[in-house]
């Protein structure tokens, strides 16, 4: 069970383009406001699998191949917020836009704060082991078609009620799965970085001159 | 015997347990699904049906859970192959014993609309090929739903395509909910009214735990309660569950006080689990509930119990409101979603929904609308039209049980509308009046009504279900009238036994301070027995007076939702200092209330085009520039857009009072493309739009090619804005642009568009949005306007 007590402000105001200005206290509030109804309505659930390598269902492209070089074993993991934070997020879009976009980035901040919980409780239970960073369907040349296969290993649609659709959305929406490498000897630090992403062709922190923090 | 036959003789009706658990114990192999194991090991499946046989399960389940088009798809077996199989082997079990078998069918696996992209139409096509190919059961059992809405679909498809019984059961998390927050009560409700012979739960909990959602099930249904729920939790490592055959036994004991008759254990649970129970259960006696709460109504998470006066409201509704008509011309949902918000805020329990339009297909509107406010709204709502069809398409497509407003005396309507009450569940406002009118006596109306509960009655629904409307007449033409409907309603309440509704408001219709007038017929009738006003629920009066009334005839006890909706509320209304700031400030700033008085003030002054094009652009621009630089963030950008609506709205008001026509800078499609659901970037799209005076068409997300082209050809639309988030929904943006450029009547004599389309989304480049054909790329909500005003002005 993960609870979730507080939110990195920082973060949510980074996502709605604000790093670097200063809020007054009416933003100031509107964000208050925010973080406590997301901690209130998220209910955060995860789940993961132990699965040893070479594990021949989940490897497909070039990336992930690197990402588990060397690697005994790797764990799936899937986890999210729940749907009542979803439909708080379309209810505020139609009686307040403003209100509606701080929301979203709280809960993508929670949802990634969940993922670090996660990490920090596998990190516990491996403590033998190195551990990589989060990889997930989508990242690189790693096929988002994945999402189905996780979610099918991790019984996540019956478990914690999250599915994905025809074109591998996960629902509900503020949810994540990735793949993990455990090794026995010591593995080099990989970040996450702009390298793999898909993203960095129009990537507004990349723009600026900052990184995104993965 | 069947089922009906056990429901009947036997004191409780036993089934099996876990499928998948013996499966995985035998440590056997199989290819993508367990389904599979029908056909490639028949005896193995045949032995575990028959070791919960002998156990003494009176009903097995067949192995056929996950047997849906959807999760076959890569397991190389249709369904019609595995569930015949998987029915066979059952069927092998229980040869040469009294045991039946249930055809067992699981959640498809995907998410339904509104929170996910499967329609419900889908989700009814799956159950019905899976129904269809297990026509050889003996009872249809769907477990494990965590989504009202789809089993619906899954109960509708049963129904229509088969005559078998159906077991219907729910999984609830430990918070009392489902994944998707359905209610234990909204289920209980829902599925009674659908005529399945048996509800309850499974999965998910212990029996341990499950009291509270059995006790609320029990609260709402006089069926029969089945459980079969998990040995307790599962061990992370071992993945072996945590209460023994012994004690889960003497929990299902501790459950029958609720209803329970039917029992059978879920995951973890063997053979022996059954057999425990079945012994423990000698001893005992099925005990039906002694009673149930008899008039609800509700949505997948809510309950309305009609135990005292509730608020209906009846806002949505375009008769006489000229911006609701266009609302409904533009496809403006959110107007409407607007209107339900503010109405529950204002304390409705209850929405009327009636979108009769000449204008509009009003079938597809009603389907359209009760999904969308279902989307964001939790109250139960009345489906109000004059056409059965559309009240058809409505009940198919609502979730929960709601109110059908309505039946009347004369024969076509009671023909055409009780049937779809009965099939659906619903409950019905029945009008007094008839062929011959409207009786002018209390007497008169008196006599439709018993006429309308007895043909209810004669079909089978019960008249707690049927709600009399004894019919307000406008006072200031008949005096009498009103006498006659608070007599007639008196008579309905006390004889009848039935519930009472009354649009309240007609009452006023030609006096001075009707609002005076509203107030004191509405606390009148309420002394008479009026249950479900009828009313504007943001005046506050009348909601008021609805309030004290139940603290008066003490059904609000000790005042407690007095207290609550009334200390809080301030006494000192602060008048905000308007004469300080200027529009520009309010805008910059995004002060919406200040924006729209002071705009008011202005247009005393000042020309309503020189407010637009010299005081609100520039302060929108500058907030857009800003927001560029970073000197602003995207909230402020977006609370600024909002000010400035506010203030549109002011001065659209002026316009079409002193000229009668709206301003509107042109229309424009946006959505958001088939297959993607996340629709936020669209909406703020949406707003600054709007805001710099352009008409937006919003079609929503997840929007099929072909609506989005019609709607261009119909509406003669030469902008359109798409949505796009993932790479794997791109392809259907690039397919909407292909069909654009394909339709004759979107392009000029020439051969070349007349539409434009502009595309944006988090994964979109420039390059790409040119090599799907599109003519802009907007990387925000800001360049959006710029191109807006480019192309249109």
């Amino acid at each position: 069970m993960i609870t979730l007590d507080k939110l990195n402000r920082k973060e949510a105001v980074r996502y709605l383009g604000g790093s670097g200005i200063k809020l007054n206290y009416r933003m100031d509030s509107l964000m208050d406001e925010c973080e406590n109804e997301i901690l209130k309505k998220a209910s955060p659930k995860f789940l993961y699998i132990e699965k040893d390598l070479p594990f021949s269902e989940i490897m497909q492209g070039d990336d992930i191949k690197r990402h588990l070089e060397g690697c005994e074993k790797a764990v799936l993991m899937c986890a999210t917020l729940g749907a009542e934070i979803d439909k708080l997020i379309r209810i505020s879009q139609i009686s307040d836009m403003a209100r509606a976009v701080v929301l979203d980035s709280f809960a993508s901040v929670a949802i990634e704060q969940v993922c670090c919980k996660v990490d920090e409780l596998l990190a516990e239970k491996y403590d033998e082991y190195y551990m990589t960073f989060r990889f997930s369907p989508g990242y690189g040349d790693y096929p988002i078609e994945l999402q189905k296969d996780f979610l099918k290993l991790l019984d996540a649609p019956r478990k914690i009620g999250l599915t994905t659709n025809d074109n591998y959305l996960l629902m509900p929406a503020k949810s994540v799965t990735a793949v993990l490498g455990l090794s026995k000897t010591q593995i080099e630090r990989r970040k996450r970085g702009c390298a793999v992403c898909n993203m960095r062709d129009k990537c507004q922190f990349r723009k600026n001159g900052e990184h995104c923090g993965f | 015997m069947d089922f009906k036959g056990f429901l009947n003789d036997r004191e409780f009706v036993l089934l099996d347990g876990a499928m998948g658990t013996l499966i995985q114990k035998s440590g056997v192999e199989y290819k993508s699904v367990p389904e599979t194991l029908n056909i490639l090991n028949p005896e193995l499946i045949t032995s575990f049906h028959k070791a919960y046989i002998d156990a003494g399960a009176d009903i097995v389940y067949s192995n056929t859970f996950g047997a849906n088009a959807y999760k076959l798809k890569e397991s190389g077996c249709s369904v019609d192959e595995i569930i015949s199989a998987a029915i066979t082997n059952a069927k092998n079990a229980v040869l040469g014993t009294s045991s039946l078998v249930a055809l067992d069918i699981g959640p498809i696996g995907q998410l339904l609309e509104p929170a996910g992209s499967l329609s419900f139409d889908e989700a009814y096509e799956y159950f019905k090929e899976q129904i269809l190919a297990g026509k050889e059961a003996d009872v249809i059992v769907f477990e494990t739903m965590t989504d009202l809405y789809e089993l619906k679909a899954a109960v509708l498809a049963a129904k229509e395509n088969s005559d078998k019984p159906i077991i219907a059961t729910m999984t609830f998390e430990r918070n009392g909910r489902t994944f998707t927050g359905v209610s234990p009560a909204s289920a209980a409700v829902t599925l009674t009214g659908f005529g399945v012979d048996a509800v309850g739960v499974n999965c998910s909990l212990g029996p341990n735990e499950l009291e509270p959602v059995v006790s609320e099930i029990s609260k709402y249904t006089d069926l029969p309660i089945v459980i079969k729920a998990n040995a307790g939790l599962p061990d992370p490592n071992s993945n072996e569950y945590d209460i023994m055959p012994d004690d889960f036994a003497k929990c299902v004991v501790s459950l029958l006080k609720y209803g329970v008759k039917i029992i059978g254990g879920c995951c973890g649970t063997t053979p022996e689990y059954i057999s425990k129970i079945k012994a423990t259960l000698k001893k005992e006696k099925y005990r039906p509930q002694k009673k149930c709460v008899d008039t609800t109504v509700c949505s997948a998470s809510t309950v309305v119990e009609i135990n005292g006066p509730r608020i209906i409201g009846e806002r949505i509704n375009p008769t006489g409101k000229k911006l609701f008509k266009q609302a409904l011309v533009d496809n403006n949902i959110d107007y409407i979603l607007t209107q339900a918000l503010s109405q529950v805020s204002g304390g409705a329990e209850i929405l009327d929904v009636n979108v009769g339009h000449p204008e509009i297909d009003e079938k597809k509107m009603m389907v359209r609308v009760l999904k969308s406010i279902q989307s964001v709204c939790d109250a139960p709502l009345q489906i109000d039209s004059t056409k059965p069809d559309v009240l058809d398409a409505g009940l198919r497509y609502y979730n929960g049980k709601p109110i059908i407003n309505s039946v009347n005396g004369e024969e076509k309507s009671l023909n055409g509308v009780l049937p779809l009450v009965k099939k659906y569940g619903a409950s019905v406002v029945g009008l007094t009046l008839d062929e011959n009118g409207i009786p002018k006596t209390a007497e008169g109306r008196f006599e439709i009504a018993k006429r309308i509960v007895e043909r209810a009655e004669s079909i089978g629904i019960d008249r707690k279900d049927v709600y009399i409307d004894c019919l307000t007449l406008t006072v200031s033409a008949e005096q009498d009238a009103c006498r006659e409907t608070l007599k007639a309603l008196h008579r309905v309440k006390t004889e009848l036994g039935c519930k009472t509704c009354l649009g309240v408001s007609n009452i006023s219709f030609g006096l001075p301070n009707r609002e005076l007038v509203n107030r004191t017929f509405l606390t009148m009738a309420l002394e008479e027995g009026l249950d479900l006003p009828i009313i504007n629920p943001n005046v506050e009066s009348m909601t008021g007076a609805v309030r004290a009334y139940r603290v008066l005839a003490g059904i609000d006890k000790n005042s407690k939702d007095f207290i609550n909706e009334y200390n809080d509320s301030p006494i000192v209304v602060s008048t905000p200092k308007t004469t300080e700031i200027d529009i520009f400030t309010a805008v910059y700033s995004g002060l919406k209330n200040e924006g729209a008085s002071i705009t008011q003030k202005l247009l005393e002054s000042t020309d309503a085009m020189q407010i637009v094009n010299e005081m609100l652009i520039p302060a929108l621009d500058r907030v857009g520039e800003d927001f560029e630089k970073n000197k602003i963030f995207l909230p402020q950008l977006i609370q600024s857009a909002n000010t400035a609506q506010e203030c549109f709205e002011v001065i659209k008001k002026h316009i079409s009072v002193t000229s009668g026509s709206p301003v509107s800078k042109g229309k424009i499609i946006l959505a958001t493309v088939k297959g993607d659901i996340h629709d936020i970037g669209k909406n703020i799209v949406k707003v600054l739009l709007d805001n710099y005076g352009y008409t937006v068409v919003d079609l929503g997300r997840d929007v099929d090619p072909q609506l989005i082209v019609d709607t261009a050809v119909e509406q003669n639309i030469k902008m359109i804005g798409l949505s796009a988030l993932m790479t794997t929904t791109l392809k259907s943006m690039e397919e909407t642009i292909k069909l654009v450029r394909q339709r004759k009547e979107l392009q000029n004599p020439d051969g070349t568009s007349k539409c434009v389309v502009f595309v944006g989304g988090a994964v979109l480049t420039k390059d790409y949005a040119m090599k799907i054909g599109a003519d802009y790329y907007c990387k925000d909500a800001k360049e959006s306007v710029d191109t807006a005003k480019l192309v249109l002005g």
